[in-house]
């Protein structure tokens, strides 16, 4: 029976890979390569800002440990008393003053 | 590392840079880069023929090398340096091509079906000077089973021992000589049948 000589053969492959492909291929491989790091650097510093705020969240808990009564947060009233009513008027136009005295008629003060 | 080390240029212009020196950059995450793209110069091409004699399209083939290139960069912590580091790239590429055909065939069949098509695919994309002979190769090729595809190109093409193919492939290097036999002796036949 005929043999066929298989070792005999060139290497050669039919096809022809296009100019400049390998050049290409790796500019796209770095550049992908190179956004992957990038957005791995990004996740890098998300995660420390969050492990930083999570630990300072912590710490304040220690240092308020019963919700708000240490800190001096001033409450309505006093700050409604910061300026006297009399002090406003002086300060107001005649226009002002025309609707002040209209809205104190209808709501009788 | 110094950078003169890694960028040795014989005087047929081709890199000597030794896998071991590329090895380590690739550990090295400030070299990362450096390696894969001395990866590229000294494998870059013939990974691009190991998948291409796998998948035939030159598309596909472009697809599966980057892939490759991408998951060298992504699993570069899982090469051990008791293998040579062409196997572990070889053995991503295998995979890449393995995995582009098994998407192509999909739930209904098997890589091992998609042989016509792929047998189709050689003439289409043959050069218009190409050796007719070479191109019934092709196609003898494409119509084999994937694993004695595998194993005949790595042998044939590539020049692998059947140890290196054992690491790329996994199957024991007995297996691997009835597959390389098998193909060879099927390659045969075909060729046979259809030279004028």
């Amino acid at each position: 029976m005929k043999e066929f000589d298989l070792e005999g053969l060139s290497r050669e492959m039919p096809y022809k890979m296009p100019e400049h492909f390998m050049d290409d291929m790796t500019n796209r491989v770095m550049s992908q390569i190179a956004g992957q790091r990038k957005q791995r650097k990004e996740r890098k510093i998300v995660a420390l800002f969050a492990s930083a705020a999570s630990v300072a969240a912590v710490a304040l808990l220690f240092l308020h440990p019963f919700g708000t009564s240490g800190l001096n947060i001033p409450d309505y009233e006093s700050i409604s008393q910061c300026a006297s009513v009399d002090e406003l008027i002086q300060n107001m136009t005649a226009e002002d003053l025309g609707v002040y005295s209209m809205m104190s008629n209808y709501y009788g003060n | 590392m110094k950078r003169e080390e890694s960028n040795i240029v014989n005087s047929q212009g081709s890199l000597s840079v030794s896998d071991e020196s590329i090895a380590r950059l690739l550990c090295d995450d400030n070299h990362v880069e450096e390696a894969v793209r001395l990866i590229m110069k000294k494998y870059g091409e013939p990974l691009y023929w190991h998948i291409r004699r796998m998948v035939v399209a030159h598309d596909d083939a472009e697809d599966c090398l980057q892939e490759t290139m991408i998951n060298v960069y992504k699993y570069r912590s899982t090469y051990s340096n008791e293998y040579p580091l062409s196997s572990w790239l070889y053995k991503i590429a295998t995979n890449e091509s393995l995995k582009l055909l098994k998407n192509r065939a999909g739930f209904t069949m098997s890589v091992d079906d998609l042989g016509d098509s792929l047998k189709d695919s050689v003439r289409e994309e043959a050069s218009p000077d190409a050796d007719e002979t070479l191109i019934l190769l092709q196609e003898a090729i494409a119509l084999l089973p994937a694993k004695q595809k595998m194993v005949f190109n790595l042998r044939y093409y590539d020049d692998k021992s059947y140890e290196e193919i054992h690491q790329i492939v996994g199957d024991s290097v007995n297996t691997l000589k009835t597959n390389y036999h098998y193909a060879v002796q099927k390659i045969k036949d075909y060729i046979l049948e259809h030279q004028l």
